[in-house]
């Protein structure tokens, strides 16, 4: 464990995480670029993740899929995806295609940028994505994704003043950013990424970039280098606080002074009934999408006591306002979950915001739960997204406290055998 | 190097973490990089473990590789003080298996005895799931089995029962319930809940049953080559595969207890394996005898699986209810040769063996058979293709992980099989009524708002027919009865809400804009609905 210095702290840990790798982004990706193709070279366990982790089936002809390195393939000097690659074409006739890495092609040190560029054509590029577990986790590599976008935003006039919404939303939610921008009178660029491969947005030394989801931060530096857009720096829309910042600290990007105090406190009002249950309850986040910061941070303005937030990067300049928002809370990197399960033991919180892989065994231990994937599939952004963001965090106390009591001695007996301590010769008949 | 997107088997790390999840006291270390422990996900949440699994993850980081440090002994060290297991199994992934690190040498490194550590280090380009999970628990039994005393009573070990076995707890149930009818006891069942302890006293039994051909017939095969224990390897699937069973657990315990000078078992009527003790054992005989049935005769069942549940299917369709099979397959090509053998006679051709679904799907879309047998892939291929699907084999998905008693061993499971036969192939036929005098209003999906041009008359004998709320649908918004209007922009927001909300959408969003004074649906007012009402 080691301490980060900086005006606040977090604490970095390492090792046992429980979380995804970057291929995860393929899920929500392919089904947001929507002329897009996602191929991962990779190895069964890439595969056997996405169908099982992500709960995918084949039900049409999907637009992703795995370039499966076999043994025979280890000695080769480089992969020879043209076969692939023309299968794909025939198939799915994509306008792209992104090349997603993984960890065995990373370790054989395989020239992924060699390697895509020999297989791009003008009609359809092939782009790199690194995404392998060694370095991405979970959400992170969307910013691969859009990383790799960039050469195909236009440049924007300078003069063009206009904001472009930085990560991928539904179309519902892209429109709600888009009317809201607009009664503010912001002139809207665009969004990165937009649904369609050949309407990406122009990006110019006069785009103002609004980060909409809080693991992009490698695009939008690149963005301001290569560019010369200027990335707000604000907290991201979640929750009436995290709204009412974003939407004046953009505007006044644009010169444009609001004050949105009332339309915040007309939000808070209208979850009243959900934070009065959230004043005071103790919540743990134990890292997993990413999402983390933003999300304790409006736990935090909820009046709720955040005991742990964790997440599994943190970049200090990308994050500024939210850390700074959440002085005073315990803030880790990288956490490791052996620790964490010792504290929460010790600390008891009342929920815990947790992955997929330890949301019910904490069930089991007797906590109240949420999964935190549940945060990246949800509509929680801007004003809309208030009520649904406010209720994913009630919604497990409401239901707790309307089941029956719950012996766990009883209904749990031979339900996880290998669990159960004792060495006593088994079940006899 | 191909293009796959969907694979019958998991990976070798995958094999190695159902045994160990399957069992007390022992752990795994996955030394990997971030996301390889994917799988707990399946664990906790098909089995929905109210523990956590045995499995940890020491990460490997690029930038470790980079600087030659590795996690493993701390990782090591913390798993000794979290979960102090008799025995932590250290597995490389496919990525850090070409790093060809001495793990056993670094393992050394955290200080963890080491007898209480077993590198398992397999090729993962070459092995698969079953053969990796096969292989630890044999490892496991060698390991630990020891000489015993034979139990004073007729007792057996139930082998490769695994997390995340097909229809695991069921089969378990059945399996246990016809040998307590048999009077003999259970001395273990390994993996699933056995510790190293019961694992040593794997000797004491008579006899070992070992009925998945995937897992724990190579330890069954083990103990009888170390300490000469009989094993049963047959699997009861279908009521003449049971009894047949039956009697071979009955003659090979009998010749443990005659060697003894115990005395013998003996059949008890069939009755007694009945739920009720006093009826027929299964229904499946005089079901398949019934008239109704006759028309099963004509009927064609294809039947694609593991080895296991592959060869019994088919015994079970063609020799108990009198089906025609025109084809069977596996994924497993290890086992190949076994189904081959057993399946002598049964196939009109050659049996396919393939792990790419694809080869599977044409093969149904050719033959439209009237049946399918499956795993959740073919159950996805014949959805699209409108055939009748059932699943007899693992990968296991959710819904073979249901709270009831579905077992597809013993009597118990043939009556669950016929019934699962006779329910998918009688919609079959319901469907081809259907499809003969129209669609009898089954299109449920709302695809006519958005289109107020569409003339009611269009697809209105489909409403007439469909009479349910969701089917009515509700075209006419621009000329609704209570006066509420919709612009067009506000229609295309509309469509971008999933199809299956839209219509409670719509309605919220109507009584919001009534509230307001409102009487047309705009961009705007649909916005200030959204907000209003929580998106």
């Amino acid at each position: 464990m080691m301490q980060v210095p900086g005006e606040f702290p977090i604490i970095k840990e390492d090792n046992v995480t429980h979380s995804f790798c970057g291929l995860a982004c393929v899920g929500w990706m392919y089904q947001k670029i929507k002329d897009s193709f996602f191929l991962i070279l990779g190895t069964h366990t890439c595969a056997h993740f996405l169908q099982n982790a992500l709960g995918m089936m084949i039900f049409a002809k999907p637009r992703f899929g795995i370039a499966l390195i076999e043994e025979g393939d280890l000695a080769k000097q480089e992969p020879t995806l043209e076969e692939i690659i023309s299968e794909i074409k025939a198939d799915h006739n994509p306008s792209v295609i992104f090349l997603l890495s993984s960890c065995t092609p990373e370790v054989m040190k395989v020239d992924f940028k060699g390697l895509s560029h020999h297989l791009s054509t003008p009609d359809v590029p092939v782009l790199f994505v690194p995404a392998s577990g060694l370095v991405y986790n979970f959400t992170q590599a969307e910013d691969s994704v859009l990383h790799a976008l960039v050469p195909y935003c236009p440049v924007a006039p300078a003069g063009q003043k206009s904001v472009v919404f930085l990560g991928s939303v539904n179309d519902a939610t892209a429109d709600d950013l888009r009317a809201e921008a607009e009664e503010l009178g912001i002139p809207v660029g665009g969004f990165l990424p937009e649904s369609r491969f050949d309407r990406m947005p122009a990006i110019g030394p006069d785009t103002v970039l609004a980060p909409v989801q809080p693991y992009l931060s490698r695009v939008a530096v690149k963005l301001n280098r290569e560019r010369g857009a200027r990335v707000l720096n604000s907290l991201f829309p979640f929750g009436p606080d995290g709204t009412r910042v974003f939407w004046e600290d953009l505007a006044k990007e644009f010169g444009i002074e609001v004050d949105l105090r009332d339309r915040e406190k007309a939000a808070w009002e209208k979850i009243r009934q959900q934070t009065e249950l959230l004043s005071g309850k103790k919540v743990f986040l134990t890292a997993d999408t990413m999402m983390e910061l933003p999300l304790a941070r409006f736990l935090k303005s909820a009046g709720a006591e955040v005991v742990e937030c964790s997440s599994a990067y943190i970049n200090k300049k990308f994050h500024s306002r939210e850390l700074e928002a959440l002085d005073g809370v315990r803030v880790v990197e990288q956490p490791n979950f052996h620790r964490q399960l010792e504290d929460i033991k010790r600390q008891r919180p009342d929920l815990i915001v947790t992955s997929l892989m330890t949301a019910n065994p904490f069930v089991g231990h007797g906590f109240i739960v949420k999964w935190s994937m549940e945060f990246t599939l949800m509509p929680i952004h801007s004003w809309s997204g208030v009520f649904t963001l406010a209720n994913l965090f009630v919604s497990p106390f409401n239901r707790r406290s309307r089941l029956p009591a719950f012996d766990g001695k009883i209904w749990l007996e031979g339900v996880m055998p290998s669990s159960e301590q004792t060495n006593e010769p088994q079940l006899k008949n | 190097m191909r293009l796959a997107f969907w694979l019958y088997e998991g990976t070798a790390l995958h094999g190695i973490s159902r045994i160990t999840n399957s069992m007390k006291g022992v752990h795994t270390v996955y030394h990997a990089p971030q996301g390889d422990d994917y799988i707990t996900a399946t664990y906790t949440m098909l089995e929905r473990t109210p523990e956590f699994p045995g499995l940890s993850i020491s990460v490997v980081r690029g930038r470790d590789l980079a600087q030659g440090v590795s996690r493993l002994p701390a990782t090591l060290q913390q798993v000794a003080e979290h979960y102090n297991p008799e025995l932590t199994v250290i597995a490389p992934s496919c990525s850090t298996a070409l790093l060809q690190e001495d793990l056993r040498q670094l393992a050394m490194h955290s200080g963890v005895p080491e007898e209480k550590l077993l590198v398992y280090a397999l090729n993962p380009f070459r092995v698969s799931e079953n053969e990796a999970a096969d292989g630890l628990f044999t490892e496991l039994v060698r390991r630990y089995a020891e000489e015993r005393e034979k139990t004073a009573v007729p007792s057996v070990n139930i082998l490769g029962f695994t997390s995340l076995g097909f229809h695991l707890r069921a089969n378990l149930t059945s399996l246990r319930r016809m040998l307590q009818t048999l009077g003999i006891r259970v001395n273990v069942v390994a993996p699933w809940g056995a510790g190293t302890a019961d694992l040593r006293n794997l000797p004491a039994a008579w006899l070992n049953i070992a009925p998945y051909r995937e897992i724990g017939a190579s330890a069954a095969a083990y103990l009888g080559d170390r300490f000469g224990m009989p094993a049963v390897y047959d699997a009861p699937l279908g009521v003449e595969a049971t009894r047949s069973w039956l009697a071979s657990i009955v003659r090979e315990i009998n010749i443990v207890a005659a060697a003894k000078g115990a005395p013998l078992i003996t059949m008890p009527e069939l009755r007694a394996f009945s739920l009720d003790g006093m009826s027929a054992p299964s229904g499946v005989p005089w079901f398949a005898r019934t008239a109704d049935m006759e028309s099963f005769s004509g009927k064609k069942a294809f039947v694609f699986g593991d080895a296991t549940h592959t060869v019994g299917v088919v015994k079970f369709l063609r020799d108990e209810l009198g089906m025609q099979i025109i084809g069977a397959g596996t994924y497993l090509h290890r086992h190949a040769d076994w189904v081959r053998e057993q399946l002598q006679g049964y196939l009109p051709g050659e049996l396919m063996i393939t792990d790419k679904f694809q080869e599977i799907s044409a093969f149904i879309e050719e033959e439209i058979p009237d049946l399918v047998c499956g795993t959740q892939m073919e159950r996805h291929s014949c959805r699209k293709l409108d055939v009748p699907c059932m699943v007899i084999s693992p990968p296991t998905h959710i819904e073979n992980h249901l709270l009831g008693y579905y077992p597809f061993f013993g009597f118990d499971g043939a009556d669950v099989m016929a019934d699962r036969v006779y329910v998918s192939c009688k919609l079959g036929l319901e469907k081809h009524l259907i499809d003969f005098f129209g669609d009898a209003g089954l299109e449920y999906e709302d695809d006519s708002s958005g289109l107020p041009a569409a003339p009611a008359s269009s697809n209105g004998h489909d409403r007439e027919h469909a009479g349910t709320e969701e089917a009515s649908g509700q075209p006419q918004h621009t000329a609704d009865p209570d006066g509420m209007s919709w612009t067009d922009e506000a229609e295309n927001m509309l469509k971008k809400v999933p199809f299956f909300v839209r219509k409670k959408v719509r309605k919220n969003t109507e009584t919001f804009a009534r509230q307001k004074g409102e009487d047309c649906i705009t961009a705007e007012v649909f916005r200030q609905a959204k907000e209003s009402l929580g998106g």
